[in-house]
């Protein structure tokens, strides 16, 4: 049987990251914390709001073993690192997009991470669009957008902004093997929310299609090439849940992600073209 | 969504100026498909074997000469299939033989002298012209354009995705080609290489869509370059900017075997996709698709059972017997004046671009 960790999540965090059913769904593990029960929680979630850094680090010194951070801003995380480090704690970020487990997923397992580097070499364009709702902050999109792109490419070289406003933005630059690619922002009520990524090879492609975590339908990633067209395994499970599988994973193994090394590449991308 | 035709006594005659792949593989079958209406009579090509070849192939007669073409009186209508710098001269000559309309594949002309000169002897001589736009004659855009309401007015983004296999893998579906264009291996570190490549992937690909996308772009004269983008082998990544529209064009010819042609608008509380098939092989309409509330309710369109390029025969026989109106030629003209100012800008931010890369290559070492 496996341990059972404390929850504690305020009501931001609570309704960021969609805490209450997505707990629900690990009930062997997590569970909130017992009426009258006045110590720390095991596991804090934190709203990814401005200054969540901060608050996470806090939690730690406060004992939290575990973190979630539901849906974070780009910020500097180099002190949180420090922090979960010398306490041994575990930061596992919910992130909106980037955290489905299609994109990058668990163990040898196929994903879209793969398909994506397995053809970069020959790559001749990707090409990616993100829909949100009409009045959504452009620059949040953005943020959640680049953490989707940088987790199945990589490394993103050249990037600019061409334009952002209240209807979406433009950003462009280059592959690792110098081919152009394109990320769009289109704010819309009109279509669901999600991102879709496009690479272009020299013989196919991949295709991802990645929904909003409020539900469990599944992302799609399709690998086109010579052979045909294959449609990788479908995962009902949402981002948040994923995440919370693998704070799991890590609590029990005593093993800790990789999560805020990942988050830092965006954060440094994000300076550059806000600064733009 | 079909224009209904109905067969005449006799079908109108069909001539074809230039006898190439698009003749071959893509006029060639639509019309075999209409033969009730259309008969093709008469087939010119510079290169006499092949305008023989070809003109055997639906029993016309062939010529090496354009006079001989125009003069044969069994010609109603013209099509004009040759390279783009004859098109402006043929298609006026044409009307003034007296034809009962003409299509000119795109670009009608290669610039606005030029097509307002082709409009000019078009309502002198009363000689319809369509332009190869086949796209707009697709019966899911046409079922689309019935639909959209007020989205031509309310659309903030458009976009047009092009991803297509070479030519060749659906001309060999639709026929037996008998000669093509060598391939070369261009030289893209040439910067006229690379303005030339980025001037024919507008205005030989994306000039297919540019009509839609103006449809939506009420402001369409006021377009600005944000970025233009070659793709290798060939494609572009073109992003444009109005007062009132972003324009976002993409289009990838690789060794995929998986075509996908999109063209899309979408406004805050709607938006539309369209779906068309590829080109040269008969497979039906494109399907239209409305999105409204998160995408929770959607409206399709087709496929209906023809292509935009059996759309348009199906508009010139209209045309040549009189049941049908010749589309406005100042739409003809805006469309290409778009097409050709896309097309300029692009190349200049092109070489600006190449230009910048030099120099700062030169920086660095």
């Amino acid at each position: 049987m496996s341990a059972h960790f404390t929850v504690h999540a305020t009501p931001a965090a609570r309704e960021a990251g969609a805490v209450t059913e997505t707990v629900a769904s690990l009930p062997a593990t997590f569970g909130p914390m017992p009426a009258g029960h006045s110590g720390q929680a095991d596991v804090r979630v934190v709203a990814g709001s401005s200054g969540w850094a901060a608050e996470a680090a806090g939690a730690m010194q406060a004992g939290a073993r575990g973190i979630v951070v539901a849906n974070p801003v780009p910020e500097d995380t180099s002190e949180l690192a420090a922090a979960a480090d010398a306490a041994g704690a575990v930061v596992v970020l919910d992130l909106r997009w980037a955290a489905n487990p299609a994109l990058v997923g668990e163990g040898s397992g196929a994903d879209a991470r793969g398909a994506v580097r397995s053809g970069l070499g020959s790559a001749s364009l990707l090409d990616s669009v993100a829909t949100a709702a009409p009045g959504t902050d452009p620059r949040q999109l953005l943020s959640d957008h680049f953490a989707a792109l940088l987790a199945v490419a990589g490394r993103l070289d050249g990037v600019a902004i061409l334009r952002l406003d209240t209807s979406g933005y433009t950003a462009s630059g280059r592959l690792a093997n110098g081919a152009p690619f394109t990320a769009q922002g289109v704010l819309t009520a009109a279509r669901p929310a999600g991102v879709d990524i496009r690479l272009y090879t020299a013989d196919g492609g991949v295709a991802v299609r990645v929904p909003d975590p409020d539900a469990a339908w599944p992302a799609e990633v399709r690998v086109t090439g010579p052979h045909g067209d294959l449609l990788l395994p479908t995962l009902y499970e949402s981002a948040h849940r994923f995440a919370w599988r693998r704070l799991k994973e890590h609590l029990s193994a005593g093993t800790r992600p990789d999560d805020l090394a990942g988050f830092a590449r965006l954060t440094d991308l994000y300076a550059t073209l806000t600064a733009t | 969504m079909s224009h209904h035709i109905a067969p005449t006594d006799r079908p109108l005659g069909v001539g074809i100026l230039g006898a190439g792949p698009v003749t071959q593989a893509i006029h060639l079958p639509a019309l075999a498909r209409l033969r009730d209406v259309l008969e093709v009579r008469h087939i010119m090509d510079v290169d006499a074997a092949v305008a023989s070849s070809v003109a055997a192939r639906v029993g016309a007669t062939s010529s090496s000469s354009m006079d001989e073409l125009l003069g044969d009186p069994a010609v109603d209508i013209v099509a004009i299939c040759s390279p783009h710098q004859f098109h402006a001269d043929q298609v006026i000559a044409a009307c003034r033989a007296g034809k009962k309309a003409v299509l000119c594949e795109k670009p009608f002309a290669m610039n606005a002298e030029e097509a307002t000169r082709i409009s000019a002897v078009s309502t002198e001589t009363g000689v319809p012209i369509v332009v190869g736009a086949m796209h707009t004659f697709d019966p899911g855009w046409l079922a689309a354009e019935q639909n959209w309401g007020d989205l031509p007015e309310t659309a903030h983004t458009i976009r047009s995705s092009i991803v297509l296999p070479p030519n060749a893998r659906f001309e060999d579906f639709a026929t037996e080609i008998l000669t093509r264009p060598a391939a070369g291996r261009p030289d893209y570190s040439d910067s006229e290489v690379l303005k030339a490549a980025l001037h024919g992937g507008i205005m030989g690909l994306a000039i297919h869509d540019l009509p839609l996308v103006r449809r939506f772009t009420p402001d369409f004269e006021h377009v600005d370059v944000l970025q233009a983008r070659h793709v290798r082998p060939f494609g572009y990544a073109v992003s444009l900017r109005t007062p009132s529209r972003v324009i976002e064009l993409r289009a990838v010819m690789n060794g995929t075997w998986k075509p996908e042609w999109t063209f899309e608008a979408i406004a805050d509380d709607s938006a539309l996709r369209i779906d068309f098939t590829p080109s040269y092989v008969q497979a039906g309409s494109a399907v239209a698709t409305f999105t409204r509330n998160d995408g929770s309710e959607t409206t399709s369109f087709g496929p209906f059972g023809h292509n935009g390029y059996e759309g348009e025969w199906r508009e010139l026989a209209g045309l040549a017997n009189g049941t049908r109106q010749a589309p406005p030629a100042q739409t003809l003209i805006d469309d290409l004046t778009f097409a050709l100012a896309i097309a300029e800008a692009t190349v200049e931010s092109a070489a600006l671009d190449h230009a910048a890369a030099a120099d700062t290559a030169g920086v660095s070492a």
